[in-house]
C-alpha cells in the first residue's frame, strides 16, 4: 500500500466556533499527538482530501459548500465535526438551517460533542484518513473500525455521553423538558416507558441531570463518539422503565422511584418500604388500616 | 448623567407626548425609559444622545397583540448609563437614526429585515444576515415555514429514523 | 491599476466563516472594503422564543463557545431582573470566577491567533500550550473545555470546595509567570511588532463614534469596561474586585494585543482576591423563581466588550422576546477604518485584531 498524504480543509458551516477553536488546539498542541497521523493542513480546498465540517450548516452557507464541494477531486472524506454537523443539534428546526450535512454530501465520520474533546476530533480525523486509504484503493468501507488512539481517559467530573439507571427513572418527563436539543424521547409502550438518549443529538450540557428530581439521568465520562455514519441512528442510549404489576388488584402500575425513596427514608430499608401494591390498593389498605 | 438634565435636553424639542420612567437593578445601576407617542421623535432622542457623546447599543421589536401594530425599542448608553426609547408603529415603519447616530446602523438594518419594520432614511438598502432564500420578517412568524407545509419539524423526521433503526 | 479580491467565506485563517470584498491599488493597499455577513445567522432569537427558560440557559451558551459563559449570565440576570431575585452571594462569587477563567482562556486564544497570523509560530504555540491550563481547569471543575454550564437562574450550578479551590490556585500559579513572560516575549519579538505596531489603526474619535467596546475601545483610549461603568454581580458588591484597566492611546493591533494581555492578569488577580474571600452560603436560591410578566435590560463585560441582553416576558414558560447585542456587533464596523489603507496581506490578521466573535454577533 502506497501512502496517501491526507491533507485536511476545515469549512465552518455556521457552527459556535467551539469545534473550530478545539480543531485549532488539537491541531497545534503536542499533547493531542496529531502529527502521528500525518496529517497536513491546506490552504485550498481544490488540494483537499478530507474535510472537517463543523456547524449546523445555515441557509447562507449552503451554496458557498456545494461549490467548494465541486472543486475536489474524488474520492474525499467527509468528518463531521461536533453535534451540530451530525444532527444540527440545539439549532434543529430553525428557519435559518438547511442541515444536517448529510443532506448535501456523503459524510463518512461523525464526532459529536459540544465541542468533542480534541482526543475525539483527533480520533475523528484518524478514522477519516483510514476511511481515504481505504477509498483510495478502491476498498470498501468496512462497517466498524477499531478505536486508533489509545488514552481515552478524561477527568471524573467530564460531562460525556448520558446514560440511566432504569430503577431510579420513573417516566416524569423532566429530563425531556429541560433538554435544550431534543436528544431525549420518552414514549409510552404496554409495559412502561421506553427512555432514548440520542448522543449524537446531545449537546453535552448536563442540564437533564442537573434538574433530574432522582438522580436517574447522569453523565459518564465516555467521550467515544467519533464514529462511523453508519452508526448515525444507532449511537443511542435505551431504557426500558417497566410497570409493575400490583400484588392485590393486578393493575399496571409506576412504582416509586428508589432515588426518591432514598432521599424521603433516610432510616429505613428502601427495599422493603416499596411493597409492590399500586397507589389506589394502598390508600384502601391505609384507610383500612385508619379507620377499620 | 442624571435623567433630569437629559429630559431637560429633549423637552423643549420633542412634539409628540412621552413618559419618562427610570428604574434600576438590585446593583444600582440605572436604565432610562423614554416611552415616545409620536414615532417622528427619535430623531430628538437621538440628536440629544449624541450631543450626550452617546451611543446607539442596539434596537429591538416586538409584534403587539394589536394587529399590525410593533413596538420598538432602541437602547442607548451615555457614559454608562442605559437610556431606553420605545415606541410603537402601525405601518411597519419608523424613520432612520443612523444618519444621526452611525452605531445605529446594524440594529437598523436587522429590524428590517428580522420585523419587516422598514427603516426609512437609512443609507444601506442591503440585508445584513438574513439569506436572500429567506423571507423577510422571519421573526414575525412563530411556526417555520417547513412545519407548516410538511407538518413535520426536522427533529420528527430525525427521531423517526432513530426508531426505525431501533425496530430492525 | 486597482484589483478586485476576494477572501472567504471559507479560509484557514478565518475561525468563522466571513466573506470580504476587497478593492486593491498597485501597492496591494485597499481601497475599497466591503464585507458580506450572515454565514452563522442560525435564527437563535427565534429559537429562544421557542425553548423555555431552562433550555435558554444552555442555548445562550451555545450562542458562541469563546464567551459561553457571559451569555447565560447575562440571560440570568435578566431573568432574575423581571423576577427580582437576589442571587445569594456564594453564587455571585462563584459567577465571576467562572466569568474570569473564560476570559483568561478567550484572550490567550486570540493571542494564539494573532501570532499565528504574523507568522511568529513559537509564540503562538506557546500562547496555546498555556491556554491549555485554563482548558484543564474547566474540564477538571466544570466538566467541558468550553462550556461550562455554570448559571442557573437564582445563582450557580457548581459548588467549590478546598479541594478544587487549591487546584485553581495551582493553575493559576503556574500559568501566570508563563503568561508575564509570553507577555516579554510578544514584546521583544522584533517580527511581531513589526507586523502590529502601526498597523490597523483605529483613532480616538471613530472609537467614539462607531461605538466600539471591550479591547478594542481600550486599544484606542476608550475605556467604557462594564465592570467598571455600571458594574453588575460581585463587581459591584466587592468595588475592590473593579478590574485596573488597561488602556492604549495608539489604536494598532499592538495596543489591542497589550490590552488583552492586561485583561489576563486582572482576570487572575480577580480569580484570586475571590477565591482568597469566597462568601459561605447556598450557590442558589433552593426555590424556582417565579417569572412574571415583565422586560429587562442588563449588560455585562465579556472578554470581546459589553454584552448586552434585552428580555420580555408575558408570565409564561418562554421568553416573548429576546435579544442580544454583542461586542463585535458594534466592532465589527470598525474593521472598514481600520483595514482602508492598510496592505491587503494584513486583513485577516486586522480582522482578528478585534478578537471577531461572528458566531455572537450574526446569532
Amino acid at each position: 500500500m502506497s501512502e496517501i498524504i491526507p491533507k485536511v480543509f476545515r469549512i465552518n458551516t455556521g457552527s459556535c466556533n467551539g469545534c473550530d477553536v478545539e480543531f485549532v488546539a488539537t491541531a497545534f498542541v503536542d499533547k493531542f499527538h496529531i502529527e502521528s497521523l500525518g496529517v497536513e493542513l491546506v490552504e485550498d480546498v481544490k488540494d483537499s482530501n478530507l474535510l472537517v465540517i463543523t456547524g449546523p450548516l445555515t441557509a447562507k452557507s449552503e451554496p458557498f459548500l456545494k461549490k467548494y464541494l465541486n472543486q475536489m477531486k474524488k474520492p474525499f472524506v467527509v468528518v463531521g465535526v461536533g453535534t451540530c454537523s451530525v444532527s444540527c443539534g440545539i439549532f434543529r428546526d430553525s428557519y435559518a438551517i438547511n442541515g444536517p450535512l448529510d443532506k448535501f454530501v456523503e459524510v463518512d465520520v461523525n464526532v459529536a460533542g459540544c465541542p468533542p474533546r480534541p482526543q475525539s476530533i483527533a480520533e475523528g480525523i484518524a478514522k477519516g484518513v483510514k476511511v481515504l486509504n481505504q477509498k483510495m484503493h478502491g476498498e470498501v468501507t468496512p462497517k466498524k473500525i477499531d478505536t486508533i488512539f489509545q488514552d481515552f481517559s478524561a477527568p471524573q467530573t467530564f460531562r460525556g455521553k448520558m446514560a440511566l439507571h432504569e430503577g431510579m427513572c420513573t417516566g416524569c418527563r423532566t429530563c425531556e423538558t429541560v433538554c435544550p436539543s431534543t436528544a431525549i424521547k420518552i414514549s409510552k409502550t404496554d409495559d412502561g416507558f421506553t427512555h432514548n438518549i440520542w448522543h449524537n443529538s446531545c449537546c453535552y450540557c448536563g442540564n437533564c441531570a442537573y434538574f433530574c428530581p432522582t438522580g436517574a439521568i447522569h453523565s459518564t465520562n465516555n467521550f467515544d463518539t467519533a464514529k462511523l455514519s453508519n452508526h448515525k441512528y444507532t449511537d443511542i442510549n435505551i431504557a426500558h422503565i417497566e410497570y409493575e404489576t400490583c400484588t392485590k388488584c393486578q393493575e399496571k402500575f409506576m412504582p416509586p422511584s428508589r432515588g426518591l425513596l432514598g432521599k424521603a427514608y433516610v432510616h429505613d430499608d428502601v427495599n422493603k418500604l416499596n411493597a409492590k401494591i399500586c397507589p389506589s390498593c394502598r390508600k384502601e389498605a391505609n384507610f383500612k388500616r385508619m379507620y377499620a | 448623567m442624571k435623567i433630569d438634565e437629559f429630559n431637560n435636553a429633549i423637552k423643549s424639542k420633542i412634539t409628540g407626548a412621552y413618559e419618562l420612567k427610570e428604574d434600576s437593578d438590585s446593583y444600582g445601576n440605572s436604565n432610562a425609559w423614554v416611552i415616545l407617542e409620536n414615532k417622528r421623535d427619535v430623531e430628538v432622542v437621538a440628536k440629544a444622545i449624541k450631543a450626550y457623546k452617546g451611543r446607539c447599543v442596539v434596537a429591538t421589536a416586538y409584534k403587539n397583540e394589536k394587529e399590525n401594530t410593533h413596538t420598538v425599542v432602541y437602547h442607548f448608553d451615555i457614559n454608562g448609563t442605559i437610556v431606553n426609547m420605545q415606541l410603537v408603529t402601525d405601518n411597519q415603519s419608523v424613520h432612520s437614526i443612523t444618519p444621526i447616530l452611525k452605531s445605529a446602523d446594524w440594529a437598523e438594518r436587522e429590524m428590517r429585515e428580522m420585523y419587516d419594520i422598514e427603516v426609512l432614511g437609512h443609507p444601506c438598502s442591503d440585508r445584513l444576515f438574513l439569506d436572500y432564500s429567506l423571507v423577510k420578517g422571519v421573526l414575525n412568524e412563530y411556526i417555520s415555514l417547513s412545519k407548516m407545509q410538511t407538518g413535520l419539524s426536522d427533529t420528527d423526521v430525525l427521531w423517526s429514523k432513530i426508531n426505525k433503526g431501533a425496530e430492525s | 491599476m486597482s484589483e478586485k479580491i476576494t477572501i472567504g467565506p471559507f479560509n484557514p485563517e478565518l475561525e468563522e466563516s466571513v466573506y470580504f470584498k476587497l478593492v486593491v491599488d498597485e501597492n496591494r493597499v485597499v481601497e475599497e472594503v466591503e464585507l458580506i455577513n450572515g454565514f452563522i445567522h442560525r435564527g437563535m432569537e427565534s429559537l429562544a422564543t421557542k425553548k423555555n427558560f431552562m433550555q435558554n440557559l444552555i442555548l445562550t451558551e451555545r450562542v458562541c463557545s469563546l464567551c459561553s459563559n457571559n451569555h447565560p449570565f447575562t440571560y440570568s440576570l435578566a431573568v432574575e431582573k423581571i423576577a427580582g431575585v437576589e442571587v445569594p452571594l456564594r453564587g455571585e462569587a462563584l459567577r465571576v470566577i467562572a466569568d474570569e477563567v473564560k476570559r483568561v482562556a478567550s484572550d490567550l486564544f486570540n493571542l494564539s491567533m494573532l501570532t499565528h497570523l504574523a507568522h511568529r509560530h513559537d509564540l503562538m504555540k506557546e500562547t496555546l500550550e498555556i491556554r491549555e491550563y485554563m482548558q484543564d481547569l474547566k474540564e477538571t471543575i466544570w466538566g467541558n473545555r468550553m462550556d461550562m454550564s455554570v448559571n442557573i437562574l437564582t445563582g450557580t450550578k457548581y459548588n467549590l470546595n478546598d479541594e478544587k479551590v487549591t487546584f485553581i490556585l495551582k493553575t493559576l500559579n503556574e500559568a501566570e509567570p508563563r503568561i508575564k513572560a509570553l507577555q516579554k516575549a510578544y514584546q521583544n519579538d522584533a517580527v511581531f511588532k513589526d507586523k502590529t505596531v502601526g498597523v490597523g489603526i483605529l483613532p480616538y474619535e471613530d472609537a467614539l463614534e462607531i461605538g466600539v467596546t471591550g479591547p478594542v475601545a481600550r486599544g484606542s483610549g476608550v475605556n467604557n469596561d462594564v465592570r467598571v461603568k455600571a458594574p453588575y454581580s460581585l463587581y459591584a458588591l466587592r468595588p475592590s474586585l473593579q478590574p485596573k484597566v488597561t488602556t492604549y492611546e495608539e489604536g494598532d493591533v499592538y495596543a489591542r494585543a497589550m490590552v488583552r494581555f492586561g485583561d489576563i492578569i486582572e482576570a487572575i488577580r480577580i480569580i484570586r482576591d475571590v477565591v482568597a474571600d469566597l462568601p459561605e452560603g447556598d450557590t442558589y436560591l433552593e426555590k424556582r423563581p417565579h417569572i412574571p410578566a415583565g422586560e429587562a435590560v442588563v449588560r455585562t463585560e465579556a472578554p470581546r466588550g459589553e454584552l448586552i441582553y434585552y428580555l420580555k416576558t408575558d408570565g409564561s414558560q418562554k421568553p416573548v422576546r429576546m435579544r442580544w447585542k454583542v461586542p463585535t456587533y458594534s466592532n465589527w464596523e470598525a474593521l472598514k477604518v481600520m483595514i482602508k489603507g492598510d496592505k491587503v496581506d494584513n486583513v485577516t490578521m486586522i480582522l482578528n485584531s478585534i478578537d471577531p466573535c461572528i458566531s455572537c454577533t450574526e446569532r
